[in-house]
């Protein structure tokens, strides 16, 4: 037993200490070959615009923890975004209330999620694929596809522009909202149930733990959390528009994954996550600023592609080390019985 | 009765619909345009045939959307450059089921979850197309459209060779031990382990064959217009998983049939030209999409419920 605990600490560090390489290098090499990378205001440009796909991630943490995914948050973030644009468009609300009731609306739609999956024990994946079409077909038919909202209130493009004590605004919300999730798995008896839940639903039930109800709460707050996503997004872009968010599950789904969340559930950390995010940061920020790349206009494309390798890497990884250590295992077996110090010494 | 209730209930749903358009707009059902239609509809059925079988062995595959568009950018970039039209479709089949060969490598061989592996890889292709192609048209050399043939002659053809594709794919399923090995995966794989199945052996095939059909959808796409337009399989996995779930393909693996999913995928096609005929704005296309989706896992979910109470 002790034995294996320890494989599993030492897997877990490597896996961080892996992550933090892979960060080192890619800082490393766009401060040689990335255009102003190291400038203190890209640095502040990194944070701002990964602030959304970062609260994205730390929500969705959670729910691969407890063994679920929510393929729908990217989608929430346009119908969110759209939402709001209406209300203070079209209804002439000021912008306070707007934004409240859109949080109200994301997280009605994570409930909706949620109420889906643990009250009729469906697959996450195929009922949150069906609220990916359907909050984004929403937004679209709300803009009939292509009407986009301009001019907001001066006060609320603050929050696209306000730095506080020096850094940008959205450093402190993902500051917090990172504080926030790690309290939230790391420190209460909620965040130890997600990873009894993802560890096995069954037993957390026999443990006496009430699995529908903590099922629910992640994609609850994915739903809150994917709006916030969705008024910041529209503070920094001064526009909403039913396409806001496209792709950003995917980006936030690689962070966590790459954080060293198993996509089983049961296992991973919150400031793996974190990690992640910067991570994936670092990596769309740098690729648009090597000159090559941005004489060619491919940055986005280029971020996007590597994005999507990088998930399959970190996802096979795991795997394929498990499968050479057990290739290796077979051949030094009959030479030497165990080289490290047994639990029976 | 009870065994085919959903098939059953779908077909019931479409006749409705269709009798509802034959009171409100019986031009709907003029020869040439519905020939159209339906010839429209066949990459969606190709795709659906390999998607109801990826989900009846309890998997999923969204990267199809993406595997088709790059299978078609292939394909329409070698005919201009002198391909015969015979060899595209081998060609891209092949690209398809290597595209297939690696989502099955990872689902089959390292056991990570089809979602993620294939959410990973549909934004990978659909990237690199982006890079490749940058957006641009391929404009097809003539004689590739309707594959020389007069315009109802090749609709015909491609509608009939769909058709039979379908027929002989359900047959496979229902009465081959290859097909019910899909089942018996899909149901229980370690049961399946047992009786001397190779659950990893049928995943991955089963991967492959997708790619593969994926490419053939792109080919029957291709032959429809005078070019390739690289954004054409943006979305085509939503509507084939669509298809497949609400003509009761489960979830959950082991259950459904391909003709279930054809029922399903005629009573989602009709439902968009029948919004354009009832007046209904097309922007709702996604909208409705995704709330059948919900729909029919819904209603599987209460049923399902309801029998084990």
């Amino acid at each position: 037993m002790a034995h294996s605990s320890r494989s599993l600490k030492a897997q877990l560090l490597r896996h961080d200490v892996l992550l933090l390489l892979v960060l080192a290098l890619e800082i490393a090499y766009f401060l040689n070959f990335a255009r102003n990378f190291g400038t203190p205001d890209n640095l502040s440009n990194i944070v701002r615009h990964s602030a959304e796909i970062g609260l994205l991630a730390l929500a969705m943490m959670p729910v691969i923890l407890t063994g679920g995914i929510d393929l729908s948050v990217g989608s929430l973030m346009g119908l969110c975004a759209v939402l709001f644009g209406v209300l203070t468009h079209d209804l002439h609300w000021a912008s306070l209330p707007a934004a409240s009731l859109t949080v109200a609306a994301g997280l009605v739609a994570g409930a909706f999620n949620a109420s889906v999956i643990t009250l009729l024990r469906l697959p996450p994946l195929i009922v949150t694929l069906g609220t990916y079409s359907l909050f984004r077909g929403l937004a679209e038919a709300i803009t009939q596809g292509t009407k986009t909202y301009r001019s907001f209130e001066p006060a609320f493009l603050q929050l696209g522009e306000l730095r506080p004590a020096g850094l940008p605004l959205q450093a402190w919300i993902l500051g917090v909202g990172a504080l926030g999730f790690y309290v939230l798995v790391h420190r209460t008896t909620f965040g130890r149930s997600f990873r009894a839940i993802g560890f096995s639903p069954e037993g957390a039930r026999y443990a006496g733990l009430p699995v529908l109800w903590r099922t629910a709460l992640p994609y609850l707050l994915a739903g809150g959390v994917a709006a916030v996503a969705a008024l910041l997004f529209t503070a920094r872009l001064r526009q909403a528009r039913a396409d806001a968010g496209t792709g950003y599950e995917l980006a936030a789904i690689t962070a966590v994954v790459l954080g060293g969340t198993s996509i089983f559930g049961g296992t991973g950390t919150v400031y793996g996550t974190v990690a992640g995010i910067a991570a994936i940061a670092v990596l769309n920020n740098g690729i648009g600023r090597i000159p090559a790349v941005l004489k060619a206009g491919i940055g986005g494309e280029l971020a996007s592609l590597l994005t999507g390798a990088l998930l399959l890497i970190a996802l096979a990884a795991p795997g394929l080390s498990k499968l050479l250590q057990s290739v290796r295992k077979q051949s030094t077996l009959p030479a030497s019985a165990n080289p490290s110090p047994s639990p029976t010494h | 009765m009870n065994r085919y209730f959903r098939e059953l209930s779908v077909a019931g749903a479409l006749v409705l619909l269709l009798a509802l358009l034959g009171i409100v707009a019986p031009q709907f059902f003029e020869p040439q345009p519905l020939l159209s239609r339906l010839t429209a509809q066949v990459p969606t059925l190709v795709l659906t045939i390999g998607i109801a079988m990826v989900m009846i062995t309890r998997q999923i595959d969204i990267s199809v959307g993406s595997q088709f568009g790059l299978c078609a950018v292939l394909a329409g970039n070698l005919l201009t450059g002198g391909l015969p039209l015979p060899l595209a479709l081998p060609l891209a089949a092949t690209a398809g089921a290597a595209m297939g060969a690696l989502n099955g490598c990872l689902v089959a061989w390292l056991g990570l979850p089809s979602i993620v592996v294939t959410l990973a890889t549909m934004v990978t292709w659909a990237e690199v197309l982006r890079l490749t192609q940058q957006g641009r048209f391929i404009n097809l050399p003539a004689g590739v459209q309707w594959l020389g043939l007069s315009q109802a002659a090749g609709q015909t053809a491609l509608l009939a060779a769909s058709l039979a594709l379908l027929a002989a794919m359900a047959w496979l399923l229902k009465n081959r031990s290859g097909g019910r090995h899909l089942y018996a995966v899909g149901s229980d794989a370690e049961a399946a382990r047992l009786s001397g199945i190779n659950p990893k052996a049928t995943t991955f095939w089963v991967f492959v064959f997708m790619g593969a059909l994926a490419g053939v959808a792109a080919v029957c796409n291709l032959v429809q217009s005078p070019q390739v337009d690289p954004k054409c399989g943006t979305g085509l996995e939503l509507k084939a998983i669509a298809a497949a779930v609400v003509g009761g393909i489960a979830v959950n693996g082991g259950r459904g049939s391909l003709w279930g999913a054809f029922v399903g995928l005629l009573l989602l096609a009709t439902i968009n030209p029948a919004l354009t005929f009832l007046h209904v704005e097309a922007y709702w296309e996604k909208a409705i999409q995704g709330a059948v989706i919900l729909l029919a896992v819904v209603a599987d979910g209460i049923r399902s419920r309801r029998n084990a109470s």
